[in-house]
């Protein structure tokens, strides 16, 4: 039992790997007033940019740029239509998955594959053991004998932290999403604000598409994402918008993967489908639950526009 | 100059709009055709013979506009109230599933209540996540667009756990239903074509709601719920009655769009079956101004779009996933005019 219970905690912390830097990510959009639907696309451009970089160059580490640089750029279009043009948020990041579903399918065969699917393989990041600590008995195989981007993700909840709550450009960021008005008042600009935080969020939610790429599947295929995405918004909700909050819920729901994989093998008395529902159950529950009491940033989703200077 | 035209003959916005969006859509697309080396004008005429070169092809490009007309129409009602219902997904699933279920367990066999009960169920059983969702973002304060969203992925799921467990077919190799009985077939509109009565359907729900929208006190009630909150609160119109009223038409809507997919194409319930519909059904109420009567030509322009592209790859070679890109692009493009014309209103 206990050989399963330790496969079960490993498993767990493969599965939500990826999601971690994608919730990272959508925490810095939320918090400053953006809702990050669009999550799916930009980790989808970063599984895009690591696996086709890495196959170019050979080198994981242009990947991971790649990663970094795909998923600004889906980003930037939900700044400029989400945060410029100050469009409905929820359904421009529809929009922008939309439209990498597609561009990551079509780029794909024609700048490798000449027109077809192409069949492109990349070698996975290797594990590395931290010396002493993996040899702990239980947390020894589940945090310390991981892949290199697994440390970095658990690493990267200390700097986002301290960037949100104990640095002047958190507090701005996090009042873009609670009172954008009060952050003109101090001087800065708002819009600014929340369009370069969507960005970063971005570029970091794009490092989960490559820990996907490079630690778990090795190539591209169409849609590989598969609603990891909005698996990570739900993890957001449920950690309320806090980084190590987020981490633990992911966690969770890669728990309730692990065991659905398994479920066969454990002789669970209900299906896999019903396990797989669980992590939007959660989030579901979790929001009515908390009712007016969730702590959303106060001013999410809704645009901001620059106060008129009064006419002379 | 424009000014002096009658009134009839001035192009309403909201088309000037969705062609600019469409059109620069398509440029954006021919540049991305020609740096991958192939040429647009090639691949836009395969796509555009694909679309219309036959009776069948126009037949098929019809079926395929049908699911997205239905539900586009529902979201159009719920947009234009400020109701973000992004549920569609889900509700179209849902309603497969009803349709089938119902097939299943009270079969029967006069083609008439055969169609007429698997197309109330899905009605109904789309109906009820919409419901659900209202329910959730009614009393709990939950913003509509989370709740419409999550419930997305759990009706997915819950179609794949019916088709594992009483629903599917027994010994296929994929989740899937058994055929449903011959009486269940949506009946096609001209003997040897394929075109089946979704169309009408769809046309008709469509013209319907455009009556209602602007014709009917509730079509009122939207409409200034849409333009203020607080003016339809002072108005005397219930806020959440309406809200919840909304939603259970949009989730019917929905759910028909399912069923009419079950019984119309597939005659069966397949995991998977209505994969992206619901989303698109977003840009196609967008696309038609949040306007039933525009989501007929907006549904049939991704129908045919859509049955294009799978030409242009056969034909050309150009990946059909340039569909989305097109369809992405537009809806941002939609996205982007709206809101610019607001701010420049509120200007």
């Amino acid at each position: 039992m206990d050989a399963l219970a330790l496969d079960l905690l490993v498993a767990s912390m493969r599965i939500a790997s990826p999601l971690f830097f994608v919730a990272l990510g959508g925490i810095l959009s939320e918090r400053a007033g953006v809702f990050a639907v669009g999550l799916e696309g930009m980790m989808l451009a970063g599984a895009w940019g690591a696996t086709i970089g890495t196959f170019l160059t050979g080198m994981p580490l242009v990947g991971i740029v790649a990663s970094i640089v795909g998923g600004a750029l889906v980003a930037s279009a939900v700044a400029l239509v989400a945060v410029r043009f100050g469009a409905e948020q929820m359904v421009t990041g529809l929009a922008v998955n939309i439209l990498t579903l597609g561009i990551t399918s079509f780029l794909l065969r024609m700048a490798v594959g000449g027109g077809r699917a192409p069949v492109i393989q990349v070698p996975l990041l290797p594990v590395w053991p931290v010396p002493y600590l993996s040899e702990l008995p239980w947390v020894g195989p589940m945090l310390f004998t991981q892949q290199l981007l697994t440390y970095a993700a658990l690493l990267a909840t200390v700097p986002a932290m301290l960037l949100l709550f104990r640095t002047q450009m958190g507090l701005t960021l996090r009042a873009a999403g609670e009172n954008p008005t009060a952050v003109f008042a101090t001087g800065s600009n708002p819009m600014r604000v929340r369009m370069l935080a969507v960005i970063a969020s971005g570029a970091v939610a794009g490092l989960g598409g490559a820990v996907l790429c490079l630690q778990q599947v090795g190539t591209f295929t169409d849609g590989m994402t598969a609603g990891r995405g909005y698996l990570a918004l739900a993890a957001i909700i449920v950690g309320r918008w806090m980084p190590v909050g987020a981490l633990v819920a992911c966690l969770l729901f890669g728990a309730a993967e692990a065991v659905q994989l398994r479920a066969q093998a454990l002789a669970l008395p209900v299906s896999s489908y019903t396990i797989q529902m669980l992590p939007y159950l959660i989030a579901l529950i979790v929001l009515a639950a908390l009712g007016r009491s969730a702590r959303l940033p106060a001013a999410i989703g809704v645009a901001y526009e620059a106060p008129k200077r009064p006419s002379a | 100059m424009l000014r002096s035209l009658p009134r009839a003959l001035r192009i309403p916005s909201g088309a000037k709009r969705a062609a600019t969006a469409i059109g620069a859509s398509f440029v954006a697309t021919a540049l991305l055709i020609l740096i991958a080396g192939k040429n647009p004008i090639a691949a836009f005429s395969a796509m555009f013979y694909g679309a219309f070169g036959s009776m069948d092809r126009i037949a098929f490009a019809c079926n395929k506009s049908t699911p997205y007309i239905l539900c586009g129409t529902g979201i159009a009602l719920c947009f234009r109230a400020r109701i973000i219902n992004i549920g569609g997904e889900g509700q179209i699933a849902l309603g497969g599933l009803g349709a089938a279920w119902v097939a299943f367990v009270w079969p029967q066999h006069s083609a008439f209540m055969a169609v007429g009960t698997a197309l109330l169920a899905g009605m109904a059983a789309g109906a009820l996540w919409s419901g659900l969702a209202a329910a959730i973002h009614l009393w709990r304060n939950v913003h509509e667009v989370l709740a419409t969203l999550l419930l997305n992925f759990i009706a997915l799921l819950l179609v794949g756990e019916a088709l594992h467990g009483a629903l599917g077919e027994p010994g296929a190799g994929f989740p899937q239903s058994s055929m449903l009985d011959n009486a269940y077939w949506l009946p096609v509109l001209a003997t040897g074509s394929q075109l089946h009565l979704g169309i009408v359907i769809a046309v008709v729900v469509a013209v319907a709601a455009h009556i209602y929208l602007w014709n009917t006190t509730g079509g009122f009630a939207l409409r200034v719920l849409g333009a203020s909150r607080s003016a339809a609160i002072y108005a005397g119109f219930s806020v959440s009655a309406l809200t919840m009223k909304l939603m259970l038409v949009a989730g019917a809507m929905a759910g028909l769009a399912g069923a009419v997919e079950v019984l119309g194409v597939h005659y069966r319930l397949i995991e998977g079956f209505s994969q992206g519909f619901g989303f698109n059904a977003v840009v196609v109420a967008l696309l038609g101004a949040l306007n039933p009567l525009s989501v007929i030509p907006a549904g049939l322009f991704f129908g045919f779009l859509e049955a294009g592209a799978l030409a242009m790859q056969r034909q050309v070679g150009v990946p059909s996933s340039l569909v989305s890109v097109i369809q992405g692009l537009t809806m941002l493009f939609v996205l982007a005019a709206l809101a610019s014309t607001a701010q420049r209103k509120a200007a």
